[in-house]
């Protein structure tokens, strides 16, 4: 199995307008590494996810993934980087109306032609049918195969959901606050099984997450954003003062 | 002096263009109104013409099952008369179809503005910058005038054009009502793919999906059930422009409609009507079905 993706920023910022997303951001996530990424709403954690993938471009500073300039790639570089790289979106982004197997199918596209594209979904191979139905078995939902998306639970959307980020073959997984929408014992559940995916075929994992019990009890590493800032990088026991502070309501200055 | 609250000058709304819109567009309703007289005055019916009508609406209760008159021998009879005419209408109807979708598919696509958008993230190169802001706008451009000349004149207007040129053939029919429904369908499939939900598009381009997969297995699938909704309503429209073209001299159920209703045969336009009618339903009931299936 190749090895994860490596991801590198140096003094990254991001501007929406004349609203500051991110600032002054140094990371290293190393091969196989696996982080989450926690804060309140709005510190930057969704556009730290997307600088990662190439799908938000820095104002400042560098973006790289296994050593390439996102910023520098033409656009067919960018996708073959990309293909590398899942992303579980926390909408999950799903055709609703389309089978189980083509909605999982779809995750690899950026590695095939149009064509082959166009035949997978419309009578797709055995071969093709047998991974993606180890995939859903992998995750938990085999029987689903044959199923329109829009006739399944939250629950099994979100495996549906990742079943297509594995079936790209990434060599790493972002996540944007992938248990968002489901109960906790599910969220739990989910999380579990993509941190031992991760774990298994040694992909560089980073996730979002709210839920800071669950980031400290999977992760190994977190990173706590506040006001685009990383306010603590910990690779063991974060303190409870930090992540009270984290999540202070009261602004900035006061906070600490 | 202290100003209180009670002397305090509210601010006044904006200008609001809205409102002047609305009040014109109701005078222009009144004066036109005016212009053409329009009013209960100009609905008195004659005396024959009122006897006219009563027949007429009497026969609806006992549509005609043989031919009112004595016909030629070798005509036809009457229910197979009305089921071939409706055979024709259908087919007619059909081919329109069918021609008016590969146009529609083929003009949505360059008047959409969905799948062309560019790529923000990721360097161009500068071939790629000259289809973005050259090619591409230029063929929008004229996609969107091919559209408004094609649904700017009518399938009747069309159809007195194709007569005159081809003579009364099914295919000047066909065209005659395939250029403006191609342009109704490109217009409404266009708005379709572009306010379509871009979730799956987007995660399909995280994904190193190219612009072109992109649109046919993000885009296309979300707005394909509204486009099959919307291509049905087309085709029960239709069939009603291939039935009214009977009027020009096609062999559609407008042929035997106009010709009966001339010779005064009542009798024989409601069984013609009433298939008519039928036929629609059919039509609707297929389309609720699939549309259940999709689960629109």
């Amino acid at each position: 199995m190749a090895a994860g993706v490596h991801f590198q920023l140096r003094g990254v910022g991001v501007q929406y307008g004349d609203c500051c997303a991110l600032d002054s951001i140094d990371l290293d996530i190393a091969p196989g590494e696996a982080v989450a990424l926690v804060g309140p709403s709005g510190a930057g954690k969704t556009t730290l996810l997307r600088l990662l993938n190439g799908t938000v471009r820095p104002a400042r500073g560098t973006v790289a993934a296994d050593g390439y300039d996102l910023a520098a790639l033409s656009a067919s570089e960018l996708r073959r980087v990309r293909a590398d790289i899942g992303f579980i979106h926390q909408d999950l982004a799903l055709v609703p109306n389309l089978r189980v197997l083509q909605n999982v199918l779809a995750g690899r596209l950026g590695r095939i032609s149009f064509l082959q594209g166009l035949r997978n979904a419309i009578s797709p191979s055995r071969q093709c049918i047998t991974d993606v139905y180890a995939i859903l078995d992998r995750v938990g939902i085999p029987e689903k195969l044959y199923q329109p998306v829009h006739r399944l639970s939250g629950g099994q959307r979100q495996r549906v959901a990742i079943a297509r980020a594995l079936y790209q073959r990434p060599r790493a997984l972002l996540a944007d606050e992938p248990v968002s929408s489901v109960d906790p014992a599910r969220a739990r559940d989910s999380i579990a099984l993509l941190t031992e995916i991760s774990r298994e075929r040694n992909l560089t994992l980073c996730m979002s997450l709210h839920n800071v019990e669950l980031a400290r009890e999977f992760f190994p590493r977190l990173i706590g954003l506040r006001g685009a800032r990383v306010v603590f990088d910990r690779s063991s026991g974060v303190a409870d003062r930090e992540l009270s502070a984290l999540y202070d309501l009261r602004p900035e200055e006061q906070a600490s | 002096m202290s100003a209180t609250a009670l002397e305090v000058r509210l601010p006044r709304p904006p200008w609001s263009v809205r409102g002047i819109v609305v009040l014109a567009l109701l005078a222009t309703a009144i004066l036109s109104a005016a212009y053409l007289q329009l009013g209960t005055h100009s609905l008195v019916p004659s005396a024959p013409g009122l006897h006219a009508a009563q027949k007429f609406f009497v026969r609806a209760l006992s549509p005609a099952v043989a031919h009112e008159s004595d016909v030629p021998a070798g005509t036809p009879p009457l229910l197979v008369n009305a089921l071939r005419a409706t055979g024709m209408t259908v087919f007619i109807a059909v081919e329109a179809m069918s021609l008016a979708i590969v146009i529609g598919l083929l003009l949505a696509f360059a008047a959409s503005s969905a799948w062309w958008m560019g790529d923000p993230s990721g360097a161009q190169s500068w071939w790629l910058r000259v289809v973005r802001r050259g090619i591409v706008p230029a063929l929008y451009g004229t996609a969107r005038i091919v559209i408004a000349v094609m649904r700017s004149t009518h399938e009747l207007l069309w159809a007195v054009l194709f007569l005159a040129a081809f003579g009364l053939t099914q295919s000047s029919a066909v065209l005659a009502i395939a250029i403006p429904f191609g342009g109704t369908l490109a217009k409404v499939f266009s708005e379709i793919l572009d306010e379509a939900p871009r979730d799956a598009a987007t995660a399909l381009r995280s994904a190193g999906a190219s612009p072109v997969q992109v649109f046919f297995f993000g885009l296309l699938p979300r707005a394909l059930p509204d486009m099959i909704a919307y291509a049905f309503y087309r085709f029960e429209c239709a069939l009603r422009a291939s039935a009214v073209l009977g009027f020009f001299g096609f062999p559609t159920l407008g042929y035997f409609i106009a010709a009966s209703f001339e010779n005064l045969y009542y009798g024989e336009v409601w069984t013609y009507l009433y298939t008519l009618f039928v036929l629609v339903l059919v039509v609707e009931a297929w389309s609720g079905a699939l549309r259940r299936r999709m689960a629109i």
